[in-house]
């Protein structure tokens, strides 16, 4: 059953699809390895989401130890943080955008050490392919 | 004469023959292999295709095509993959017309040869002297025009640069429509817009190209690393060493099973660095096999290998033939060659390789080339900073159903380099919007456009892959 966008239903089945992905246990089993690897993926306000959403993600070597939504764009368990208009991030998480080439262009502002980011670009293609298969009701 | 086309009735062809010793072709009369390039990515129709006789010819193109507004493509092999080497209802040089090789000067160790000479004639021709090209691409059977305007990369840049970086002298038909000489000391700005200028300013009719004595064997070891760090810690020590005169590495993929990508379960590989060493020796003086071997570390010594030089600059040929008789030559081309920072090779090569389909080595197959980045003179083969580089390019021949399927795997790839502080090598598959071009080129980019406003006012030359901006208003010459 489709889940709807922005809710803490959402949030922990993404969790639990994470950890019951093969792809993304091998793809992101250094992430997190001697490093907060700890995500907060923000998804900006447009004319789709009229409040603004931040997605903490307690990932770390291949497992996702919980997830949640947290009120501001700064969290104090965040390592890293992704962030972009919400319009932006369906483009991606539909397949119509790279993330890479949105992180290219500026659009997707990352927060954090960028280059450890790009160390595992693999890692976080499986986590945003996890994101993607989650039967999911987006704002319209 | 097929489809009731009569050259006779497109008003410029009468007038354009008139004005040429060469021959024009309307598009009646010329192949279906001239409306692509190597990529087959793209598709043009050029309203005419001229084979110029002499650079006169070239001279009377371009200001014909200035007089009536007509753009104006070079082609010589058309090895392009991008939106080169074809036309799209302009004039179309046929380059390879123009194929003499002019002049050996033995004692200066150079010769002049025409713009589309292609360099495997060139070396065959050379041979009798001892003589060779300082740089050679892998590929042989492109034209010496083609390749001085992308950079023209070989397995010995790492001790001579570009093949550009080769160059002493040349004369180029401008977009003016001016037969000019130039070189690092004469008409400078024409000479470095032109090398790795991506047919912008100019079109290379003449180049006279600094040469090396060749000997007459080579040796090659072929050596397997399991690790791509310990491969470029070997090749920084074989660049350095002083010993080596070709260096060539590839990943080669061990098929391990499948596993998800992305969703979708796809064949998945153990990436492997083959490193081929190469030495030329004279015929009874063979190389010191202990000696050059000792401070490498490979996961094993496979292979050693003679072979006459001439026979090694011809390696790849049997491999492309191959590649012809599967029909994999006819195939999509794009592909993604970048050069990359020393500092991240290792972490971009892991991480696009993880995930890469080891199916790219069929018709194709993945490169590495170490180099240096000190070896280049070249204003416009945009590099990073920095001593020791590394080249990476995924060369794959893909069946067009699966290009759009492959497409975004590359564009990431492309991407992720950029990101990587790599720059990509213009000689494949580009789909940069303006804002990427600019940064490709950095500082240089104001320059490019000066240089492209001077020497083509008209803006004729080779149009649809950089962008033009016309507007602009005029930046400073000079590097």
């Amino acid at each position: 059953m489709a889940i709807p966008f922005g809710t803490e239903a959402w949030a922990q089945a993404l969790c639990a699809q994470l950890n019951a992905s093969s792809e993304y246990r091998n793809a992101a089993a250094k992430w997190g390895k001697g490093f907060n690897g700890t995500l907060l993926l923000s998804f900006g306000a447009d004319g789709k989401l009229p409040e603004p959403r931040h997605l903490l993600l307690r990932v770390a070597e291949g497992t996702c130890d919980g997830a949640t939504f947290v009120d501001g764009i700064d969290h104090p368990e965040a390592g890293f943080g992704l962030e972009a208009p919400f319009s932006l991030w369906k483009d991606i998480l539909e397949g119509r955008q790279l993330a890479v080439t949105a992180m290219l262009a500026g659009h997707l502002k990352v927060r954090g050490d960028r280059f450890k980011l790009l160390q595992h670009v693999a890692a976080q293609r499986a986590l945003l392919h996890c994101v993607t298969s989650l039967d999911t009701v987006f704002p319209e | 004469m097929s489809c009731g086309y009569d050259a006779r009735m497109d008003p410029l062809y009468a007038p354009l023959q008139a004005r040429l010793t060469g021959a024009v072709f309307t598009p009646d009369q010329f192949g279906r292999d001239l409306l692509t390039n190597f990529g087959h990515i793209h598709h043009w129709t050029p309203r005419f295709v001229v084979e110029p006789r002499t650079p006169q010819d070239v001279v009377e193109v371009v200001r014909f095509a200035r007089e009536h507004g007509l753009p104006v493509s070079t082609r010589g092999a058309g090895h392009s993959q991008s939106q080169l080497a074809i036309s799209q209802g302009g004039i179309l040089l046929a380059m390879q017309a123009l194929s003499k090789i002019l002049h050996v000067d033995q004692r200066a160790h150079t010769v002049d040869v025409e713009g589309g000479v292609v360099w495997r004639d060139l070396v065959h021709f050379l041979k009798k002297f001892s003589l060779v090209p300082r740089v050679l691409t892998n590929n042989l059977g492109v034209t010496i025009g083609g390749t001085l305007s992308i950079a023209g990369i070989g397995v010995a840049s790492f001790k001579y640069g570009s093949q550009g970086d080769n160059v002493v002298e040349m004369d180029v038909v401008t977009g003016a429509g001016d037969l000019v000489t130039c070189s690092p000391e004469e008409n400078t700005d024409l000479f470095w817009s032109t090398i790795a200028g991506l047919g912008q300013v100019g079109i290379i009719v003449r180049a006279r190209l600094q040469l090396r004595r060749m000997k007459a064997m080579t040796r090659t070891y072929y050596l397997l690393y399991d690790d791509v760090r310990r491969f470029l810690d070997d090749a920084k020590q074989a660049m350095d060493a002083g010993a080596w005169d070709h260096l060539e590495s590839w990943a080669s993929p061990s098929v391990q099973g499948t596993k998800p990508v992305e969703g979708r379960r796809q064949v998945f590989a153990r990436w492997f660095f083959p490193f081929h060493l190469t030495v030329e020796f004279d015929a009874g003086s063979p190389p010191d096999d202990r000696a050059l071997l000792a401070p490498l570390k490979p996961y094993e010594h496979l292979y050693t290998d003679d072979l006459p030089t001439i026979d090694f600059l011809e390696r790849l040929l049997p491999v492309f033939e191959l590649w012809k008789r599967a029909g994999t030559w006819e195939h999509v081309h794009p592909w993604m060659e970048t050069v990359l920072p020393w500092e991240t090779a290792a972490t971009y090569i892991e991480q696009v390789l993880v995930d890469l389909s080891p199916a790219v080595q069929v018709g194709g197959h993945v490169l590495l080339w170490p180099a240096k980045g000190t070896t280049s003179r070249s204003r416009l083969f945009m590099r990073p900073e920095g001593e020791d580089l590394v080249g990476f390019g995924i060369l794959p021949a893909i069946p067009p159903q699966y290009w759009a399927q492959m497409k975004p795997m590359l564009a990431g790839a492309s991407d992720l380099s950029i990101l990587m502080g790599g720059k990509r090598y213009l000689s494949g598959w580009i789909e940069f919007d303006l804002p990427t071009w600019k940064a490709h080129f950095g500082a240089r980019w104001d320059w490019m456009k000066a240089c492209k406003r001077r020497f083509d006012p008209d803006h004729l030359l080779n149009p649809g892959f950089v962008p033009d901006e016309v507007d602009r208003p005029a930046p400073v010459e000079g590097r």
